[in-house]
């Protein structure tokens, strides 16, 4: 009980009234736990392979402010136009709407953002001063951009030296245009030469560039990504007719189209399988996919699959080649043998085992053979660690050879996706600025992602994930337009409302609306305010928070000091 | 004295200038027209016998638009009361009337209202607590209600009901205490006297509109009688103590500036009858005092010294009055028309109690008359005086008057009509 | 549709400091009426927390006038305050009567039914904790069947069911009556505005845990109320003149057994007596899904029709829920 203020009976009014305002009493002292605000990440974010600040760019979508949320995803990935047409989205996987309604459609919007923004453009310049050293990447497939772009923000000059007549690696060569127009992929590289970056092309190290040539720069990024495809190890494999998906790819996007049979057999279960299928479907083909081990198992992104065989692909699963057979060497036949899956094998999944005395045969004119690619790192001069068939880099993505980096599907990509190798580059030019000298602002994200229980869902109401335009079926398997279309802006806004915008304060003051205590208020500039005199640590804030940007911390921690001085 | 009733003030053969008019009322309509001169903003009443007729005239009153108050018909003597409580911290003039039972039921917002320091006016005509069921006088509803921090008036007459609700507003608005008025149920409730209404620009004059010295306010919030802790409550506490003590000389003030405007006194807290040359006077109140000064006359007329003390108000307790009285008379008789049981009758106690540290102690003798409506006739106060006369010393702490009994040393016996047997008086102190 | 927000009127009536447990429901109560009601506003309460979560001698939390007063006289106090300030020519103020549980189902029964019957001109918003909690948890006629309390221990909880007080006020022909919660503060804020604006008697019963009484973390505070709606053990209503019913928010109609898991006074039910309160719920929701005709020509309210000030219903052909769900939806943002 508070004291009372009058020693006598003169002092005090007639009756029992009040002449001050409960302000003056600090209920504060109650409290045990505290609250405070904390934005956490995202799990979009913490999965972003590239890092993206997905809730970042999707409040400047919510505010229409395109540019920003364009500038925004670009301070992680120079190739929104690309990923956000080819990325595999692990991020949707782990979005926390995924199990209310549907996850967002983080990768969808990313590409609005990227289409919105394709005139009139400029990127941002640099973020770091000048600075004299130079960077020679080799390969200007995703990994070697994505180096040679966080460089140049970072200061550096840097020169790309590219194999292949033009650049962009695997995303030119290895993507059809119907899920990767050239004219986005040009552009967004247009975009990185324009920063300064310069990208020699036709120059093909240890061919036509001597490796001692790179000796002039300061440091080496090694991209030359995963071109080989791999053997089938079966007969017949060189007979005509028998093309490697790689090969198959790559003369489509350069306009020569390969010369295909009616009947097309694609080998594999990855991307580049799906993506040579679906091709041939629209060459005018009859296709069927063959894949050792079952749907479920089958490494391609899920929803190529699914436009797959919407379009008419076809699919036989548990079967593995044993020998091509053909005549005039021309492939025209194929013997398969049956397959059941046996124990996990070290990927997790389960081991396809032969069925003895299950041989078949298939007719076929062609066969695409997309089982895997490997690198071709036969350019080195000198022997690196290697890690199977790729290079062997650390953390810091340094190959054991000073000023010697490497990443991407030359190294640490075994699952060849375009933004793994983003982030190879993201991450090994700030390893590169770390072995030139300087100290890299970036301090250890913490990998910690809100959780789906943390997530207030009533503050949501229920609202289906968009459904992605796209042309019909009936067209799409006859063109090599583009397939999917991007989101109308109406449709992106209101999937990016959709969004949980999880561990980002929004400044929706829920908080503030429920405090018993009104303890809780908030300053012009929108920013709140915790009256820890009066707070009584009842945590109503942070249990109502809808995105989890709030948390208890007992009451004299060390970590709430730091947040009140924050504060 | 001052004239005390129409009959006095018209004996000159002119009425006082400030009467209006003279009506021939009950009791309790000789109320109701005094809350009218009041001008009382909010009445809150519930019905019960006697008290009925006070409310069902200010219906009338109110519905006639002789009178604009708000007029809650509420649906128990406690929410008259909340209604009474409500509307005065809100800064009205507020009425409420009730007896007996109603008044019990009251009981705890009596404390309310004078806790939170509210001059409502209460007009509670006395009537037996059941059961047994009675609707028949005596006073122990009022004097149960002794602690609550009322001030407490006993009328006499019908006129003294109509003065005193003008003088209460006063009072209770200068000390900021609530006040009670009493009136004897049927006695005086339910006969008819002439009472002179006075005129309403003179009631105006005398009581003006309440200015409320702190009320509730929206310009400046307070909050009224929260929660205190040990520290400051007996502060308050005392308070409570010294307004009803300064009280008494508002009592007195208020009575004769009355008395300058309309011509009539009261005497303040206690009007004295013949007590001048008395060697015994009786104390009593209400309707039973008009009774008693007619068997004064008569002793007086036989040469008995006796006088008569009319107890006009209870609370706050007459001390310097009775004190001064103890001065010059022999014994002091107390006639109270209630009962403590487990002790007395109350104003008996009271009498004893503000003596015992005084330096004259004459004897003091309680007597208990006219419950539940028991007649109190001359001849009663005259076994009274019987007994006084009789008696150096009280037998008994309470002498049961006229109670139906076949013991015999119970209760006083009859005056014999020459006065023989009276033990004459041996000279006055 | 994305977010659901709050646009709460920015004025902080209610200030800080004052003695309310941590998470109380009746102090968001009282904060969400004070802005709804703003500074012209007294405050009669009664016996029950909030006599002392206003603050002790000297001190006041509510930031307009409030008046203290007996157990049961919360409707009564009010009708005298209201009649006081009407006698004074005063007619702008509003008076608010803020009582719990125990001083409307219980004790103070009579004079709300009285002040009801006699459309007293303000607004009684009962705080609903369902037990005696200033006195320290003991049932009161609000308490639900099979709560724990210490007047109902858990080997012998609570025997009977709550009593229904808003059928009680119905059948009073109230103007306006309704059912609010702390977890929907914009439908709360949006009934006591509308109240404001009519003339007579209006009562909103506020759904307010109480976290120690009900034993559950001071955090859930809100989460529970709103399992409460959604549970439809405490439908969100409005009843114009006792008659017109119309529906604030379509429940989701979760379970009893979520909210009933989520408090300690209820934990040592069994799956059989969960059983039967959800029969209960569902059979009063049922019951009071009745009401709510689908098209129903509304009357005039009582005071239209003698005086015509009274704005507050108009005929109109309606179906009622669907408006109603409209309305929650709109309020949501």
């Amino acid at each position: 009980m508070t004291k009372y203020k009058f020693t006598t009976v003169e002092e005090m009014p007639p009756l029992a009234f009040s002449l001050e305002s409960t302000r003056e009493i600090p209920t504060g002292s109650w409290r045990h736990v505290r609250p405070v605000y904390r934005d956490k990440n995202s799990p979009c974010h913490v999965t972003c392979p590239a890092g993206e600040k997905i809730p970042d760019y999707f409040e400047l979508v919510r505010q229409k402010k395109y540019k920003e949320a364009w500038y925004k995803i670009l301070e992680d990935n120079p190739l929104p136009g690309v990923t956000g047409r080819v990325c595999y989205h692990p991020c949707e996987g782990q979005c926390n709407r995924a199990g209310y309604d549907g996850a967002v459609a983080i990768h969808n919007i990313e590409r609005f953002v990227a289409d919105k923004n394709f005139k009139n453009r400029k990127l941002p310049a640099a973020v770091e001063a000048r600075k004299s050293e130079k960077v020679a990447v080799i390969g200007s497939g995703p990994a070697g951009l994505s180096c040679a772009y966080q460089l140049s923000r970072l200061g550096y000059r840097s020169v790309i030296y590219e194999a292949d007549h033009e650049p962009g690696g695997m995303l030119r060569y290895g993507i059809p245009d119907y899920r990767l127009p050239k004219k986005i992929l040009d552009k967004e590289i247009k975009d990185i030469e324009a920063l300064g970056v310069e990208i020699m092309v036709d120059s093909k190290i240890g061919d036509n560039v001597a490796w001692s040539e790179l000796e002039r720069y300061d440091a080496v990024f090694v991209a030359v990504g995963a071109t080989h495809s791999r053997k089938i190890g079966a007969p017949g494999e060189d007979l005509k007719g028998v093309y490697t998906g790689i090969d198959f790819l790559k003369e489509l996007s350069t306009g020569n189209v390969p010369k295909v049979g009616r009947q097309v057999l694609v080998l594999g279960g990855g991307n580049t399988a799906i993506d040579a299928a679906r091709s041939a479907l629209r060459l005018g083909k009859r296709v069927t996919v063959l894949y050792r081990r079952t749907r479920v198992e089958m490494p391609a992104v899920p929803e190529e699959i699914e436009e797959a065989e919407k379009e008419g692909v076809h699919f036989e699963f548990l079967v593995t080649p044993v020998k091509i057979s053909g005549s005039k060497g021309k492939a025209s036949e194929i013997e398969l043998m049956k397959m059941q899956l046996g124990e996990p094998d070290e990927s997790g999944r389960r081991r396809p085992v032969p069925v003895i005395g299950s041989n078949f045969s298939m007719r076929a004119d062609t066969i695409i053979s997309a089982i895997g690619e490997e690198p071709d790192l036969s350019f080195l001069p000198y022997s690196f660690l290697r890690k199977g068939i790729r290079l062997f880099v650390d953390d810091e993505h340094t190959t054991g050879v000073p000023g010697i980096f490497a990443g991407g599907d030359a190294a640490t990509n075994p699952n060849g996706t375009v933004v793994n190798a983003i982030r190879a580059g993201k991450e090994a030019a700030i390893s590169i600025h770390e072995f030139l000298g300087w100290r890299s602002r970036s301090n250890g994200v913490s990998h910690d992602a809100v959780k789906p229980e943390e997530v207030n869902t009533f503050y949501f109401p229920h609202e289906g994930r968009v459904e992605v335009p796209r042309i019909t079926v009936q067209k799409s398997k006859t063109t090599f337009s583009e397939v999917n279309k991007t989101l109308t802006e109406e449709q992106a806004l209101t999937e990016a409302e959709r969004c949980f915008t999880c561990g980002t304060c929004l400044h929706c003051d829920v908080c503030m609306t429920f405090c018993p205590d009104v303890a809780i208020s908030k300053d012009e500039s929108g920013e709140y305010t915790i009256d820890y005199e009066h707070c009584k640590g009842c945590g109503i804030c942070v249990n109502e928070c809808p995105r989890g940007a709030m948390e208890l911390v007992p009451e004299g921690a060390r970590e709430a000091v730091e947040e009140v001085e924050h504060i | 004295m001052m004239e005390k009733n129409v009959a006095n003030t018209k004996r000159d053969g002119l009425l006082h200038p400030s009467i209006d008019k003279v009506v021939v009322i009950e009791g309790t309509h000789a109320a109701s027209h005094a809350v009218k001169l009041a001008r009382v903003q909010v009445i809150a009443a519930y019905p019960i016998t006697p008290q009925t007729s006070v409310v069902e005239k200010l219906s009338e009153i109110v519905s006639d638009g002789d009178l604009d108050a708000k007029f809650i018909k509420v649906e128990s003597e406690h929410s008259a009361m909340a209604c009474c409580i409500g509307s005065s911290i809100s800064g009205a003039r507020a009425f409420t009337a009730t007896s007996s039972q109603g008044l019990a039921l009251m009981h705890e917002l009596l404390h309310w209202a004078a806790g939170s320091r509210l001059p409502i006016v209460m007009v509670n005509v006395n009537r037996a607590m059941a059961p047994p069921w009675s609707i028949y006088v005596d006073h122990n509803d009022s004097l149960s209600q002794r602690d609550t921090g009322w001030l407490q008036f006993y009328a006499e007459s019908n006129q003294e009901v109509t003065d005193t609700v003008l003088q209460a507003y006063k009072i209770a608005e200068t000390v900021s205490l609530p006040v009670m008025i009493n009136l004897d149920a049927f006695v005086l409730s339910h006969t008819s006297e002439p009472v002179a209404l006075p005129k309403q620009e003179i009631v105006d004059e005398f009581l003006p509109a309440r200015k409320a010295s702190f009320k509730i306010d929206t310009s400046d919030p307070k909050a009224f009688g929260a929660l205190i802790g040990p520290e400051a409550y007996m502060e308050m506490r005392y308070k409570l103590y010294r307004a009803m003590e300064d009280a008494r000389s508002v009592i007195r003030e208020v009575d004769r500036d009355f008395a300058e405007k309309f011509g009539r006194s009261y005497g303040g807290l206690v009007e004295e009858y013949m007590t001048e040359d008395a060697e015994t006077v009786l104390i009593t109140s209400a309707t039973a005092v008009s009774t008693a000064r007619i068997a004064v006359d008569e002793l007086r007329s036989m040469g008995f010294p006796v006088g008569l003390m009319k107890l006009r108000v209870f609370r706050p307790f007459p001390v310097d009055e009775v004190r001064e009285l103890a001065k010059h008379v022999r014994k002091i008789g107390v006639m109270d028309r209630n009962v403590s049981f487990g002790a007395t009758g109350i104003i008996y106690q009271e009498t004893k109690a503000v003596l015992y540290n005084a330096a004259d102690r004459p004897s003091v003798f309680g007597f208990i008359a006219g419950l539940g409506g028991r007649d109190i006739t001359p001849e009663t106060i005259k076994e009274i005086f019987s007994y006084l006369m009789n008696h150096d010393e009280p037998e008994s702490e309470s002498v049961w008057v006229s109670l139906k009994t076949s013991d015999a040393d119970q209760g006083a016996r009859p005056f014999p009509e020459t006065g023989a047997g009276i033990r004459r008086s041996e000279g006055v102190k | 549709m994305g977010q659901i927000k709050y646009q709460l009127p920015p004025d902080e009536v209610l200030a800080p400091g004052h003695f309310a447990c941590p998470g109380c429901g009746a102090t968001l109560t009282m904060r969400y009426a004070l802005k709804a009601l703003g500074r012209k506003t007294v405050v009669v309460i009664p016996a029950c927390c909030w006599s002392v979560i206003d603050g002790p001698v000297p001190y006041s939390a509510a930031g307009v006038p409030v008046f203290h007063t007996a157990f049961e006289t919360a409707a009564s106090t009010a009708s005298g305050v209201k009649a006081g300030l009407d006698a004074q020519g005063d007619h702008e103020t509003t008076v608010l009567a803020f009582a719990g549980d125990g001083g409307t189902f219980d004790i103070g029964l009579q004079a709300l039914s009285g002040a009801a019957e006699r459309n007293e001109d303000f607004i009684y918003i009962c705080y609903d904790n369902e037990a005696y909690m200033n006195t320290g948890i003991q049932r009161s006629s609000a308490t639900p069947f099979g709560a724990w309390t210490t007047t109902t221990p858990a080997v012998s909880p609570k025997a009977e069911k709550k009593k229904n007080i808003i059928e009680i006020l119905a059948a009073h022909r109230i103007p306006y009556l309704a059912t609010a919660s702390v977890a929907y503060p914009d439908d709360m804020i949006a009934k006591i505005r509308k109240a404001k604006d009519i003339r007579g008697f209006k009562f909103i019963h506020v759904f307010s845990p109480c976290p120690p009484g009900w034993k559950f973390e001071p955090e859930d505070s809100i989460k529970i109320s709103r399992m409460a709606i959604e549970s439809k053990v405490f439908p969100l209503i409005e009843i114009i003149d006792g008659i017109d019913y119309a529906l604030s928010k379509e429940p989701d109609g979760i379970p009893v057994r979520d909210y009933i898991k989520m408090q300690g006074r209820f934990r040592h039910l069994n799956d059989e007596q969960i059983g039967i309160i959800q029969a209960n719920v569902t059979e009063d929701w049922e019951r009071l899904r009745a009401k709510f005709a689908p098209t129903r020509k509304v009357s005039r309210s009582r005071r239209d029709e003698s005086t015509g000030e009274n704005k507050s219903s108009q005929t109109r052909n309606v179906t009622r829920t669907k408006n109603a769900r409209k309305r929650a939806q709109k309020s949501r943002g």
